[in-house]
């Protein structure tokens, strides 16, 4: 049931706004001539908002598939496409009172910003694999010039450079996975290649295109042993950017990975409610080792940086092993699990990411010394960091608690016990370095004692992601339900 | 693992493909590591030197090249590709109609604000 692409036009409109943003943009930086402009910034959160109402109001589509089957018109694709526009919504208030992005173009990287956010839209809904190669690229070329954007910043420079090179090998490596698939099948469809792979027996080209396809996708989650260009990158690029990719493309990597593993290596079975395997590919027990792997290595590393971007950066890699335990499930539950915490996730890891952008606004570093009084010297900032950094740690009565639970939960009921072991002993030591930024800013004292001024449009952002973050932990129902209907809507 | 090597079917085509990529990748890696480990190292000048069929270097082997080049090349591509679908789409006209008109209207206006953009940013002028 593939729409035409006239009929398919009145299901793409977040995508059109995003894309008449992108271009009134560019017209906008030739037009005006001072170097930071207001105007651009606001055109962009004007932009991604209309982008987000018209995710919201249009109307759900009577076939799957639209523009001949090339995305998905369903209710997965419009979660991704609202979580990923909020983030980049954060970001861009983030951006606009960054001291990184002092004397440079704004509109430039506004550009960027909402062009990997058009290639999330894509990537979140690609249903053909040239379509998903396609969007995959988009967020990701984007995103290079965002990790160099600090011209002649050494650092800024080495970032892109680790990133594009990184990025190359991982999108090189899967495309030749997608062709093995093609060449198994002789379609781009994924729903058709599943189909395909379901009748065949071709066991073994089917592990090498799904090893090959994981590393594109781990890539794009940070997930070990795929993860070595993130830290780098994170240090380097301007905080507002490393914010957005730790959350963003992060969040749409685990949709295409959802929506593609999904399709083609399993079947929805109705009479259980749960996917079965397609093949004797054991892709779930792949993914669940890499799950693990990505948290230990994650969680450990984080307990030697010093760095709070680095510190952040290991981190969400840990956090990206902990959201993978409900990926290997195959559940429906699962999946909901992974949505709900990417929603929680979004707001405690932006959260944690704003109080870093005030922090270095005024102490140009972020290591964690300079974090020490911030109790005294911005109590405000500080409690709010404190509230981010228990709950990334999982801790009640935040929302990260609540959405480790729905993990949990689903790995045990599922009977996955050595996971759960791990990730429970994962958040004991993740417990230590959130910690150990709490202890500098409330216990030590501060190098320098004048107070820390946080101005009026940080502060009403971090009350925005703080209430989120404790309101979820108390009352979580409607994102959870909102979680589920989405899971549903993929496939049963 | 005995009991993965049951399930692979040795005689599928693709097993061939497999075969080749562990060879490829074998031979690729094992040089570089025995030409690392076998290799007599001894640096002298003339070893660092630039190899010009064994005659001494005349001149640096570095050519600098404008980095404008780059930028002519990258406009010439778009362009260029915009031409490659304008094609087609004018043998097609007639029947495509006012949908394909309009269709190959915002296309071009599209790139039509990549080229104000290259214009003002100064990207047409050899300076």
């Amino acid at each position: 049931m593939f729409l035409g692409n006239l009929a398919s036009l009145r299901f793409f409109l977040p995508e059109f706004a995003v894309t008449a943003t992108i271009l009134l943009l560019v017209l906008l930086h030739v037009v005006t001539k001072s170097p930071r402009s207001a105007a651009s910034g606001f055109l962009s959160l004007l932009g991604v908002g209309a982008a987000i109402l018209l995710a919201g109001i249009t109307p759900p589509g009577d076939g799957r598939s639209i523009f001949e089957g090339m995305v998905a018109h369903d209710g997965f694709a419009v979660f991704f496409k609202v979580l990923t526009a909020l983030a980049t919504l954060v970001v861009i208030f983030m951006s606009m009172d960054s001291k990184d992005m002092e004397g440079r173009s704004q509109a430039e990287y506004y550009i960027f910003l909402l062009s990997t956010l058009l290639g999330m839209f894509l990537l979140s809904s690609a249903t053909d694999i040239v379509m998903l190669y396609l969007a995959l690229e988009l967020v990701s070329i984007p995103s290079y010039l965002l990790a160099g954007y600090l011209k002649g910043q050494e650092r800024s420079t080495e970032a892109a450079m680790k990133y594009v090179v990184y990025g190359a090998t991982a999108s090189g490596v899967m495309i030749y996975g997608f062709s093995l698939l093609f060449g198994l099948t002789g379609s781009t469809q994924i729903a058709e290649i599943g189909r395909s792979l379901a009748a065949g027996k071709a066991t073994l080209p089917m592990l090498l295109a799904a090893v090959m396809v994981a590393v594109g996708f781990g890539y794009k989650i940070a997930a070990v042993p795929f993860h070595m260009w993130s830290p780098d990158v994170y240090e380097g690029a301007p905080t507002p950017a490393t914010a957005f990719f730790s959350v963003g493309p992060k969040a749409a990597g685990f949709a295409v990975l959802v929506r593609f593993y999904y399709t083609v290596f399993a079947a929805a079975d109705p009479g259980t409610g749960l996917w079965r395997l397609t093949s004797a590919v054991d892709w779930p027990f792949l993914f669940a080792a890499l799950s693990a792997l990505t948290m230990t290595v994650g969680n450990l590393v984080a307990v030697q940086q010093n760095n709070v971007k680095r510190l952040l950066a290991y981190s969400s890699i840990a956090h990206a092993g902990y959201m993978l335990m409900g990926f290997v499930l195959l559940s429906p539950a699962g999946i909901q699990a992974i949505l709900f915490y990417l929603v929680v996730y979004l707001f405690m890891n932006l959260g944690a990411f704003y109080v870093v952008v005030v922090v270095s606004n005024s102490a140009r570093g972020e290591d964690i010394s300079d974090f020490s009084g911030l109790g005294t010297r911005a109590p405000f900032a500080a409690v709010a960091l404190a509230i981010f950094l228990f709950s990334l740690t999982g801790i009640p009565p935040f929302s990260g608690f609540i959405g480790k639970v729905y993990l949990f939960a689903e790995v045990i009921r599922r009977e996955v016990y050595w996971l759960a072991v791990v990730a429970a002993l994962n958040s004991v030591v993740s417990l230590y370095y959130y910690a150990r930024i709490v202890r500098a800013m409330f216990l030590e004292e501060p190098k320098d004692a004048s107070a820390l001024l946080v101005p009026a449009v940080p502060r009403a952002m971090l009350v925005l992601l703080a209430a989120p973050t404790l309101i979820l932990g108390v009352y979580w129902e409607p994102v959870a339900r909102i979680a589920n209907d989405s899971v549903r809507m993929l496939a049963f | 693992m005995a009991g993965f090597l049951a399930t692979v079917d040795f005689s599928n085509p693709y097993f061939a493909v497999l075969v080749l990529l562990v060879i490829a990748l074998a031979m690729s890696v094992g040089f570089v590591l025995l030409s690392q480990a076998l290799g007599p190292k001894r640096y002298d000048r003339i070893k660092y030197g630039v190899y010009e069929c064994g005659v001494d270097p005349v001149t640096p082997a570095s050519v600098r090249v404008s980095v404008k080049f780059y930028l002519l090349a990258i406009l010439f591509i778009l362009f260029d590709l915009e031409t490659a679908f304008l094609y087609p789409w004018a043998v097609l006209f007639r029947s495509l109609g006012l949908f394909g008109f309009i269709e190959m209207a915002i296309f071009v206006g599209i790139l039509l604000v990549g080229l104000v953009y290259a214009w003002k940013k100064g990207a047409l002028e050899w300076q």
